[in-house]
């Protein structure tokens, strides 16, 4: 999912702005290449991972501009020349970036923002990795089994007794709160409480909220015994990640398409979630854990 | 920045469609900012009047207090969420954080405007047969009363931005429009935030420094 992630920095627009400013103020050189990434584990991880490619693919330098303060930093970053790729997710560029209404289709999702990115930013949509990072109704797991509760309608049941607890992203999209609560008739006993996205699950594991919406492929969701309701009525839109990259730099250096092509259906849902699980639960070194990943998946 | 613009409206607009809600979340951010600050200041300057009278405390004070302002504020909201009475999600947390972060300059603006005052008024005070306690209310607060002021002004003005965070708990105030800007791709509305935030510290600013001049002429 787009621009979520555990322990989120994101401290406000001023500070986000700043880093587009501090990022502006730095010079490169045109041999360089620049990742960037934005402020969640499995953004960096992906970031990690599509720059050690490059490095032993093409024999490019790589600077690494990670933690970037979400998808709006990362979007005016890379339309301001300031990185050439970053990871980004489909269905958040379909809906937070070119403002489109969420579709459910996968394909047509995809074409429609390689074609609008390419038009109106001059950027490239990579093939996606093939993992689906989509939102995650999530409850504790002890109240899925007190209440039955496996599929998101079978919230609606309990709904008017329970608190939820959301991040800005989730309550502000047009594929957020507002269109679920619609499509499952989900009303809750008090407006869900806005808060930061990384500080919903520890609000949820502390029983301060009752349901929250997590990223599925998040490592928390198994560390904290928590369980994700199905989406049984498709309402959520695809999430697929693939890397974003300036056509520029495409045309001066095709070699990095080339190796970043090779990526393309590579990691699964179960694979994605392994992986953020090393680097959030066991604390793994992000750049170790991504050249594991490459040297037994592309040797 | 072509295609960010898309879907937004002037801050003019934004403002004049949602001005109750806007109204709503200044308040929000004004009773953040006032009840901590209050709080900081009730327990910041007596500790600060400690700190003259104890000097071994110093060190461990102000150093505890450095601390406490690096702790970044997520982190903090993380360790507050289980505690109960002073964590939980919604204002009390964020109250307690900006207290936390509200507390160094007036604890140790206090300590430095007591130390500072000269000790031959001091003396003259001692000499006149006057108590700790006279000293320090008749002579030695009116004296050091500018630099106090002027570390509840610091306190004050940056307790204006930080309180932008509060929204990340769940305690509203203009940080909502900024955290909603960030997560949508959309400027007006981090600027709906960030400026009435930006006016709000200026006028704070301001206020305390007419306070400081005031109180600088009836010291002379």
């Amino acid at each position: 999912m787009g621009g979520g992630g555990r322990w989120r920095a994101v401290q406000g627009g001023a500070c986000a702005l700043a880093m587009v400013a501090s990022l502006a103020a730095g010079c490169r050189s045109r041999d360089r290449i620049v990742v960037g990434s934005k402020n969640f584990t499995e953004s960096d991880l992906l970031g990690e991972i599509v720059a050690q490619q490059i490095e032993r693919r093409t024999g490019l330098a790589v600077s690494r501009r990670f933690h970037l303060g979400g998808t709006f930093v990362c979007h005016q970053a890379i339309t301001a020349g300031q990185i050439d790729l970053y990871v980004e997710y489909t269905g958040t560029a379909y809906t937070a970036v070119l403002k489109h209404a969420p579709v459910a289709d996968r394909d047509s999702v995809y074409h429609t923002v390689a074609r609008d990115y390419a038009q109106r930013f001059g950027l490239a949509w990579v093939k996606p990795f093939g993992f689906n990072n989509t939102f995650a109704i999530t409850v504790r797991r002890r109240d899925a089994t007190r209440y039955g509760l496996r599929r998101i309608s079978d919230l609606a049941r309990v709904a008017p007794r329970w608190r939820a607890g959301f991040g800005y992203e989730f309550l502000e999209r047009a594929d957020g709160f507002r269109g679920l609560a619609a499509v499952y008739g989900l009303r809750f006993a008090s407006p869900p409480t806005a808060m930061d996205l990384g500080l919903t699950y520890r609000a949820l594991a502390e029983g301060k909220v009752d349901v929250i919406a997590g990223n599925s492929t998040d490592g928390q969701i198994q560390a904290l015994d928590l369980l994700v309701l199905e989406d049984d009525r498709h309402y959520f839109p695809p999430y697929e990640a693939a890397p974003v990259i300036r056509l520029t730099t495409v045309t001066r250096h095709p070699k990095v398409a080339a190796a970043l092509a090779q990526l393309a259906g590579r990691i699964s849902d179960a694979e994605m979630r392994r992986l953020n699980a090393l680097a959030d639960v066991e604390h793994r070194d992000i750049a170790t854990v991504a050249r594991d990943w490459l040297r037994s998946n592309l040797p | 920045m072509q295609g960010v613009h898309g879907g937004s409206v002037s801050l003019w607009g934004f403002y004049a469609r949602n001005s109750g809600e806007v109204l709503g979340l200044v308040g929000q951010h004004l009773s953040l900012v006032a009840s901590s600050t209050a709080i900081a200041i009730v327990v910041g300057v007596p500790g600060g009047i400690v700190l003259t009278r104890r000097p071994a405390w110093r060190g461990p004070v102000l150093g505890l207090a450095n601390v406490f302002q690096t702790i970044p504020s997520l982190a903090l909201f993380g360790f507050l969420i289980p505690l109960p009475f002073i964590g939980g999600i919604g204002a009390t947390t964020a109250i307690v954080a900006l207290v936390v972060y509200a507390l160094l300059p007036i604890v140790r603006n206090t300590y430095t405007g007591i130390a500072g005052v000269d000790p031959a008024v001091r003396e003259a005070g001692r000499g006149m047969g006057m108590t700790d306690w006279q000293l320090l209310t008749q002579v030695e607060l009116p004296l050091a009363l500018g630099v106090i002021l002027a570390g509840v002004r610091v306190a004050t003005v940056v307790s204006v931005g930080t309180a932008t965070i509060a929204a990340a708990i769940g305690a509203g105030g203009l940080g909502v429009y900024i955290f909603r800007g960030v997560a949508v791709v959309d400027d007006t509305l981090i600027l709906a935030g960030a400026l009435p935030a930006a006016l709000m510290a200026l006028a704070a600013d301001a206020l305390f420094g007419l306070a400081e001049r005031q109180f600088a002429w009836r010291a002379e």
